[in-house]
């Protein structure tokens, strides 16, 4: 085969780096882009430098933002001694489209995975221990995170933790499938998880 | 539950190849590398997702092609009408499809279509290590409970972790103590619950199996089993737990010297006894061999009691190896039993004597080079 263009294969390349993006799919696309106006392509190429440089992490709660502190944490009205503790910050996205929760977030970056070679002191834990003891007047901490092995292990980590504190600890439960990962559960699914918390 | 129809494509030496099922008798001949297990094997990957012969779905892939793709159509009494599909390729793994919907998980299928397989393999169950009867164990109870199918998948990851811990913080005893409080309570809650589930199933498997035994080989040997675990398992599954927690308290030690989880079920034995002496010591190859062929008749008769839908029974190679009385109790065995059944057989047996191929019911099918070159 002659290639009759660098670019297009350097194009390529790069797309089908995408998950989910075999070559196959990563040339339609590239054909696709070359078929379009200038216009779009700088829009989309500026999308994704902003992505790069202008999305930063909230320094009190984790979550992506484009300010520190991020509009969460920001919003007075959302101070109503409720931390919700997830995984990553897409989590946080979920939750926020049921409009069940008004309180702030707190992002671990991740759970317990000692052969991953990840453990409490990789993960946001001590932030959130900082936060309980701080001048936020936290009651409540719901454990928000996967019900699988390592999504648990965290949870009873994290509460152990925070027996010294007074607060609540409670996590969602019911509602949730046994082994699903909380983005792939449906709104009405999750909603009900969160009205439905029990006491850890 | 029955297949009516099979499709492969690209799936061993089977380029393209169609079957009708009858419900209840299949009987497939040719000669040796004709394609016979290769068309059962691929119902097994309709129902438990992954083959009985091979262990790698890459050397399933026809050669000089990059995928291969099964699809049955199945009916039950519970379900009725549903075709399953499996495709595999080595850029994209494998997919399980349920009437044109991706199933997230493998394991989703298991139980879907129960089904029971007795192959020449089968000759290691009883004769090697633990690890045989764990996973016939595993695979027997998983059919027929997705909560032990959980647990199992659990249990697996929990240990993982849990061994990291023990390889990470082996030099540092107080840090290590704290990291494993939280994998110790579900290590023990997965694991109690699938030594309460083995003990339970094995102490009614029990009768199936002599009655099975006695049955095939017309004497009157008892069978017996012996389910081994780490703690009395007959006590149910707080009582399990406590005893769990109290013998992780005691060989934490030894964990730590070892870097590895010593207790728990994965370290689980089943011994069989026939008369009072061990079979796997003491057997002859014969007994042996009924032992085998009565485990999983057994199985059979226990899914077919336990469940809504009579399970698939599948014979690959089996009758070779035995005695014209034999066979002809089995095949007996197998014209009275109602399900839908597979047998291959290279060797000309006997089954126009017994079985009666109406092409309704019951069929012959003769297949060369992965070809149906003749059906009555
Ligand atoms: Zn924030």
């Amino acid at each position: 085969m002659q290639l009759t263009s660098e670019y297009l294969e350097r194009a390529i390349e790069q797309l089908s780096k995408l998950p989910g993006t075999g070559r196959k799919s990563a040339q339609r696309i590239a054909i696709h882009l070359l078929k379009q106006n200038d216009e779009y392509a700088l829009k989309l190429a500026n999308a994704i430098i902003d992505l790069k440089q202008k999305v930063i992490r909230c320094s009190t709660c984790g979550n992506v933002s484009d300010a520190d502190p991020c509009n969460i944490c920001d919003n007075s009205k959302r101070e109503n001694g409720q931390i919700c503790v997830v995984e990553e910050f897409n989590d946080v996205y979920i939750i926020e489209k049921t409009n069940e929760f008004r309180g702030r977030y707190h992002v671990l970056g991740g759970v317990i995975s000692p052969m991953d070679n990840v453990g409490p002191d990789q993960l946001k834990i001590q932030d959130l221990l900082k936060r309980v003891g701080g001048n936020e007047h936290i009651k409540e901490v719901i454990l928000a995170l996967n019900p699988d092995a390592e999504g648990e292990a965290t949870s009873y980590y994290i509460n152990k933790l925070l027996t010294p504190y007074e607060v609540k600890v409670t996590r969602i439960a019911y509602g949730i499938p046994m082994g699903t990962e909380l983005e792939f559960i449906d709104e009405a699914t999750l909603s009900r998880a969160f009205t439905s918390r029990s006491a850890f | 539950m029955q297949i009516k129809a099979l499709k492969l494509q690209n799936f061993r030496n089977h380029e393209s190849t169609l079957v009708d099922w009858l419900p209840h008798l299949n009987v497939i001949t040719g000669p040796n590398g004709a394609g016979k297990t290769s068309l059962i094997d691929a119902i097994h990957y309709l129902c438990m997702s992954r083959s009985f012969v091979s262990n790698s779905d890459q050397y399933v892939i026809l050669q000089g092609e990059s995928y291969f793709m099964l699809k049955g159509d199945f009916s039950g009494t519970v379900r009725s009408e549903f075709e399953v599909a499996c495709s595999y390729s080595r850029g994209d793994g494998k997919k399980i499809f349920v009437n044109d919907g991706p199933l997230d998980r493998l394991s989703d299928l298991i139980g879907m279509v129960p089904v029971v397989v007795l192959s020449p393999d089968d000759k290691r169950l009883t004769r090697e290590g633990p690890i045989e009867r764990r996973s016939f164990l595993d695979s027997f109870i998983s059919q027929i409970s997705n909560q032990y199918l959980r647990d199992l998948l659990d249990y697996r990851r929990i240990r993982r972790q849990r061994n990291s811990l023990l390889q990470q913080y082996a030099n540092a005893p107080h840090m290590l103590e704290m990291y494993l409080e939280p994998w110790n309570k579900q290590l023990v809650d997965a694991g109690a619950s699938i030594v309460d589930a083995r003990h339970k199933v094995l102490e009614k498997f029990k009768a199936y199996l002599a009655q099975d035994y006695a049955m095939i080989s017309g004497m009157n040997l008892t069978t017996d089993l012996e389910y081994k675990t780490f703690c009395d398992a007959s006590v149910g599954i707080e009582d399990i737990k406590k005893q769990y927690y109290d013998k992780l308290a005691e060989s934490q030690e030894k964990e730590i010297e070892r870097e590895q989880t010593l207790v728990g079920p994965h370290r689980d034995e089943i011994v069989f006894y026939l008369g009072d002496r061990e079979l796997r010591q003491y057997g002859s190859q014969g007994q042996h061999r009924l032992f085998a062929l009565s485990l999983k008749l057994a199985q059979l008769h226990y899914y077919s009691d336990e469940l809504d839908d009579l399970p698939i029974f599948m014979l690959d190679d089996v009758f070779g190896d035995l005695d014209p009385q034999k066979t002809q109790i089995l095949l007996e065995a197998l014209k009275n039993h109602p399900g839908q059944i597979f047998i291959t057989s290279a060797n000309p047996v006997p089954f126009e004597d017994v079985i009666e191929f109406d092409g309704e019911r019951n069929q012959l099918i003769r297949i060369e080079q992965a070809e149906i070159v003749g059906k009555e």
